[in-house]
């Protein structure tokens, strides 16, 4: 499991978002992002080899355009 | 024009549709009448953030001069109706549930509005839910808890917990919920109603609160499965607004809804049959016998990997709530709910990583779950593994003294089928013992709503008529 100590998410939040938490609070974000994050490294023994993330030029293409149809 | 305000909130959409056609009933009483209804129990269930009582009257006196010069514009024109407040609304207050958003007046509708006004709908109201979608409780610190019409001691589910009470407690003819890990599912299958969740980008999310972008599901909340194949054939389509609405042809939703289902074929997705209540276990196997009955075959399936969706599901919303949500966090953290706060600072702790990792495993999650499907028309699934739970329980114990995270259990049910984006109906299978809605997923192929509808209709019209909630005493 990840180690995410509760110092590690107070000064985390506080230099990426200038963001403060008490101590309590910091264990519970430390525990379940813990968690979360063992998780999610046991994604990888899904087989996603070859498998791409689906975020497609197509949508960014039209995203831009409605943007740019905007102004 | 006979009819008295009880009767007419027993009819559903699809009977309104035509009794407004025909001129039997009309657009401005059955408006009031729900309005008495909702003035009459709103108290009761919170239901409703905002009413919108003169602009109904009002668009019920337009939809009345056009269906009696003969422009009737379809099914919902004249059905008054609510929409979950994620909702864009010209100039109405659209809240999200939030305190943040306490006064927000959107200078623009919704697609899905759009689309439901021009039809001749009528809008009551902004219906409650989890503050900014993101629960399943609807226990909303800001605008009240929503109650199960069911008994009023337990949540109606979430997040669109006032869409679902609302149509239970016939203070609104349809609704329109959001979907991201469950939340239209979750709460028609918790309070005893129909919830489709198209598949996703089937309906247009522009000028809806996004929970995150690419999970979120807009659809119908009805008391049957005709009214919801109804109000999809309004809200489906490509939307020039939304550049990930898909282009992909829109069915007549209501098409095959008398077609028996005799011949075929539904899997039992396996993986969702284990750590069900005996409630929920009986009416599960009960309803996959009613299938059987009206001739289909109905089989097991594996989506190996599905278990694995909570996670997907969750690192997903997680990083892209945080995202949607920084600014606010930033500069207002106290004004969110202790609960919803709580899940924006885990997000603030996911990795880009963990994040495309999440996305890129949603492809090998439908990849498998177009394997279980493949040779079949559909797959099922209890709608949530336990009935409705009391407002603030979080455990739930068995006679053996064993527990469940009542939260956890829920969600496992929805969450595979935001991952894959299919679409997924929760439709009701009976009461429990102690009186609470139990409810069945039928899940289809990618744009297969109509197979789902179909599956669904049978199946509804086999069960017969639940019973009613009891009565609501007037607040």
């Amino acid at each position: 499991m990840p180690l995410i100590t509760p110092e590690t998410v107070k000064r985390a939040l506080k230099d990426l978002y200038d963001y403060d938490l008490d101590d309590s609070s910091a264990l519970r974000v430390a525990n379940t992002a813990g968690a979360m994050l063992t998780l999610a490294e046991q994604l990888s023994t899904l087989g996603l080899d070859g498998i791409e993330p689906p975020f497609g030029y197509a949508n960014l293409m039209t995203e831009a355009m409605r943007k740019a149809a905007k102004k | 024009m006979a009819h008295g305000y009880e009767e007419l909130l027993s009819f559903d959409v699809a009977a309104l549709g035509e009794k407004l056609k025909a001129k039997e009933i009309s657009p401005v009483e059955l408006t009031e009448a729900y309005l008495d209804r909702i003035q009459r129990i709103d108290g009761k269930i919170r239901a409703y953030i905002t009413v919108t009582a003169d602009l109904a009257r009002k668009s019920a006196r337009k939809a009345e001069h056009e269906i009696v010069a003969g422009k009737w514009r379809g099914p919902f024109h004249g059905i008054p109706i609510g929409l979950k407040d994620l909702c864009y609304t010209k100039g109405i207050a659209t809240t999200g549930g939030s305190k943040i958003l306490g006064a927000f007046k959107p200078a623009h509708d919704s697609t899905v509005w759009t689309r439901l006004s021009r039809a001749g709908a009528i809008l009551l109201g902004k219906l409650n839910l989890h503050e900014f979608a993101y629960g399943i409780t609807s226990s909303n610190p800001h605008w009240g808890f929503v109650r199960n019409p069911y008994n009023l001691e337990r949540i109606p589910g979430g997040s669109s917990g006032g869409s679902a009470a609302a149509i239970v407690a016939r203070s609104a003819a349809a609704t329109i919920g959001t979907d991201t890990g469950g939340s239209i599912r979750i709460p028609a299958a918790l309070c005893g109603c129909v919830g489709m969740k198209p598949t996703w980008s089937r309906v247009s999310r522009y000028g809806v609160l996004p929970l995150a972008y690419t999970m979120d599901h807009v659809g119908p909340i009805t008391r049957r499965v005709r009214d919801a194949a109804l109000m999809l054939n309004v809200i489906a389509g490509h939307d020039r607004n939304d550049s990930t609405s898909s282009r992909e042809r829109v069915s007549d939703y209501t098409e095959k809804l008398d077609t028996p289902i005799a011949g075929m074929k539904i899997g039992i997705v396996r993986e969702l049959t284990d750590n069900l209540s005996p409630d929920v276990q009986r009416s599960f196997e009960n309803a996959a016998a009613e299938l059987r009955a009206l001739g289909a075959t109905v089989d097991e399936v594996t989506i190996p990997s599905l278990p694995m969706s909570g996670v997907i599901n969750g690192i997903v919303t997680w990083a892209e709530a945080t995202e949607i949500h920084r600014q606010w966090m930033a500069t207002q953290p106290q004004d969110y709910g202790d609960d919803v706060r709580r899940l924006l600072e885990v997000g603030m702790m996911i990795p880009g990583g963990a994040y495309v990792r999440a996305q890129r495993a949603r492809a090998r999650v439908l990849a498998e779950a177009m394997d279980a499907i493949a040779d079949r028309d559909a797959l099922i699934a209890p709608g949530a593994g336990v009935t409705a739970p009391r407002i603030g329980e979080s455990r739930r114990f068995d006679s053996e003294g064993g527990g469940i995270d009542v939260v956890a259990g829920i969600l496992r049910f929805t969450q595979p089928f935001d991952v894959t984006g299919q679409p997924a109906i929760a439709i009701p299978t009976g009461l429990s013992s102690d009186g609470l809605p139990l409810s069945m997923q039928i899940i289809g192929r990618p744009f297969a709503e109509a197979t789902v509808l179909q599956v669904a209709s049978a199946y509804e019209k086999a069960r017969g008529a639940l019973p009613a909630p009891p009565p609501l005493q007037e607040a």
